[in-house]
């Protein structure tokens, strides 16, 4: 019940926002549609504390749970930065996004289970909330790296419609690409440091190498270069954008495509 | 019954040459108010005289003036017009239309651009000539009020100022699409026409951090670098100055490409970095449209900006949509305000007439009274006048709700048995012109003592 009014705010935080942009006119909309977004996420946090303290543990094991988590997560970073920056453009994608998946969450009812065996260990705990954690940044990061790209493309052709106007500036967008991707990479290397702890005090190896293991090693590695390239000077916009836009596939079918269909790392669990 | 009525001629109705012979100079437009003011049943009056516009606004009692007194006066005060015909240019409005028209010109709705906020300080101004001449009272103050309050709410509430429409502000525009600080950019201005130098104006005003002057007469150059906060460079360091600067201005009268496809592929090498904006304004062009190869480049020329400033002229249309919304929200205000001015001398008329008739009553039995307790005696007068409210309340709101004041005081008057001179004399509003036309006006523009709208 909870999930669903919190799905209900999102989407009415949505439309909220929408009405912003499209209509200028109403100056309190922004903040309605935010203050839905934090009713939402607060009931969405609700939600999960009910179900992990029902459970004992918090780690996600089955792809409901990690769907969920998701999108709470997506929202809980995006008004993190929205607090911080006034980036509320990116609600109009985020909130969108947090319904869509609460709406399959909340509508599928077989559930595929990550974990053959699950575990209850506080290692796998913040392993699978921090890798979740670091999913969704990537994914505000690919968002941003969206509007980067049409917006350049808007300068570029010449384009100056309604929407163009609307959007932030080019290095705003930059600037959160990189803090998104920052944040994306310390989520993913800490989560990675969990499980090899674990892994190590289960099977004696830092890295039980399989499908999952070598895709992750993959992700960890095209966002540690993401991260290294930022501090050269030329490395900056539309490059780092793509990568971006890459780095968040990768991560995401790493995710789902590999644990649901390849039977990597988690199935030995 | 005080009666507002407009009429004017403007940019929309009337040639230019035309206008220009309407519009009143600052030292003669005292003059012509007061020669207005002197016309029978004339009690406030403002005349907005701008290059696009020359509208005179008026308060009389009874009746509106036609359009036949507003072409005589111009006529009057314009004696070179004689002989010509103004009627085809004129628009007369009255009532609700006339302030409707003056709300929206005050919010620029009605102006030749869209959105332009010279129009609110020119109506400041000539609302400010009319209370020095003390030929505004209550109606003026009221509609200045609420025309000023609908002016800033367009201007805060929709997107319409911020929406450039002139070349050198587009290119400010541009500017923050691309940059989302400019305290911490440095910006480069190629030549020193008007055109640059409306540019280095915006761009202080947005802030930039440091703006370098490059033209080729080194005195000139060096103070008009002076006047914007600028540094001069001769042209010898362009490519130096290229590879720090974040934003370039072009607009010499130089005939050939000043920044080349080979000066910039040095120059980005150099620069290793970042985004590199160009404007060039200049006709000929001063750079060579084939730099924009490198990807960190963006280059506008004038057509560009041209297609910038079409654009928003569009979207300033479709504000100005959202803004009327605005307009007739305060126009409501505005009439309710005048609904409840013109019923109060009504209901008070009928408040002192039903009192007279209790304390008349009351007199009659005054032997009887006079018998009771003094508590009992204050009872009564409690009761009495209790009484009294509590009949009249439905008409009172029957009063307020009325949409014809004319007919709602025959039927009061006949109800009631009101003395039919009493109603008139009573009914025919006292003019608060020497009262609130000595109100000082505030810094915000809003008289001082009456809350804002």
């Amino acid at each position: 019940m909870l999930l669903k009014i919190a799905a209900g705010f999102y989407l009415g935080a949505f439309i909220l926002l929408l009405w912003d942009i499209l209509s200028s006119r109403h100056k309190a909309v922004p903040w309605a549609g935010i203050t839905a977004g934090v009713g939402g996420a607060l009931l969405h946090t609700l939600s999960l504390f009910i179900l992990f303290t029902s459970r004992g543990h918090v780690t996600l094991i089955s792809l409901k749970e990690a769907i969920s988590f998701f999108s709470w997560a997506l929202v809980i970073v995006f008004l993190f930065l929205e607090h911080q920056r006034k980036a509320h453009i990116l609600g109009i994608v985020v909130f969108p996004v947090s319904f869509l998946s609460l709406l399959f969450v909340l509508g599928v009812s077989t559930d595929s289970s990550f974990l053959k065996s699950p575990t209850t260990s506080i290692l796998i705990s913040l392993h699978s909330v921090l890798i979740d954690l670091g999913l969704a940044s990537a994914a505000l990061a690919f968002f941003v790296s969206c509007f980067y790209l049409i917006l350049d493309m808007f300068l570029r052709k010449k384009i100056f419609n309604y929407f163009f106007n609307k959007l932030p500036s080019l290095e705003f967008l930059d600037h959160l690409n990189q803090e998104f991707n920052g944040l994306g990479f310390a989520f993913l290397t800490l989560g990675l440091i969990f499980v090899m702890i674990w892994s190590y005090r289960t099977y004696a190896t830092i890295w039980p190498w399989g499908q999952k293991g070598s895709w992750a090693l993959l992700v960890w590695f095209l966002y540690l270069s993401l991260v290294l390239l930022r501090r050269r000077r030329d490395f900056r916009g539309k490059q780092a954008a793509y990568l971006s836009i890459a780095g968040f596939f990768l991560f995401a079918v790493t995710i789902l495509a590999v644990n649901l269909y390849m039977g990597g790392g988690h199935s030995v669990f | 019954m005080l009666r507002l009525t407009l009429a004017g001629v403007n940019h929309k109705t009337t040639p230019i040459e035309i206008r220009e012979r309407l519009a009143y100079p600052k030292e003669h437009l005292n003059d012509a108010l007061k020669t207005l003011s002197r016309r029978e049943g004339v009690l406030e009056t403002l005349i907005l005289s701008t290059c696009n516009r020359v509208e005179i606004l008026t308060v009389t009692t009874h009746s509106s003036p036609d359009p036949e007194f507003f072409l005589s006066f111009l006529q009057e005060t314009h004696p070179v017009l004689q002989g010509h015909s103004l009627r085809p240019y004129l628009y007369h409005l009255t009532g609700q239309e006339a302030a409707l028209h003056f709300f929206e010109v005050t919010s620029s709705l009605d102006s030749m651009v869209i959105g332009e906020p010279q129009i609110t300080g020119q109506v400041k101004e000539a609302y400010e000539r009319s209370r020095s001449l003390n030929l505004t009272g209550p109606m003026l103050n009221q509609i200045f009020q609420r025309a000023i309050a609908s002016a800033k709410r367009v201007r805060t509430e929709t997107a319409i100022s911020n929406l450039p429409v002139s070349i050198s502000y587009a290119a400010c525009q541009l500017a923050r699409k691309i940059f989302q600080d400019m305290h911490d950019k440095n910006v480069l201005l190629l030549g020193g026409g008007d055109m640059a130098q409306l540019t280095a104006r915006h761009m202080r005003k947005l802030g930039v951090g440091n703006m370098t002057l490059m033209l080729r007469d080194a005195q000139k150059g060096q103070e008009l670098a002076a006047e914007y906060q600028a540094h001069y460079a001769p042209f010898t360091d362009l490519e130096n100055r290229l590879v720090a600067s974040d934003m370039v201005v072009c607009s010499t009268g130089a005939d050939t490409y000043l920044i080349n496809e080979k000066m910039i592929s040095s120059v980005m090498d150099r620069r290793k970095s970042g985004t590199l904006f160009m404007i060039d304004i200049a006709v000929p062009r001063n750079i060579d449209p084939a730099i924009t190869r490198h990807s960190g480049i963006f280059l506008y020329n004038i057509d560009d900006l041209k297609t910038v400033v079409e654009a928003n002229q569009r979207e300033r249309e479709y504000e100005a949509f959202q803004a009327r919304e605005i307009v007739r929200e305060e126009l409501e205000a505005f009439v309710r305000w005048q609904a409840d001015r013109s019923t109060v001398p009504l209901i008070q008329t009928l408040r002192n007439h039903t009192e007279a008739l209790r304390k008349a009553e009351l007199e009659r039995y005054q032997a009887v009274l006079a018998s009771l307790p003094p508590d009992a005696r204050e009872k009564v007068d409690i009761l009495t006048r209790s009484l009294i409210n509590k009949i009249l309340h439905p008409t009172y709101q029957a009063i307020r709700q009325s949409p014809d004041i004319d007919e709602v005081r025959e039927w009061v008057t006949k109800c009631y048995g009101l003395p039919a001179d009493l109603s008139e004399k009573n009914l025919s509003q006292p003019h608060e012109k020497e009262n609130t036309s000595r109100l000082p006006l505030s810094s915000s523009g809003l008289v001082e003592g009456e809350s804002p709208a």
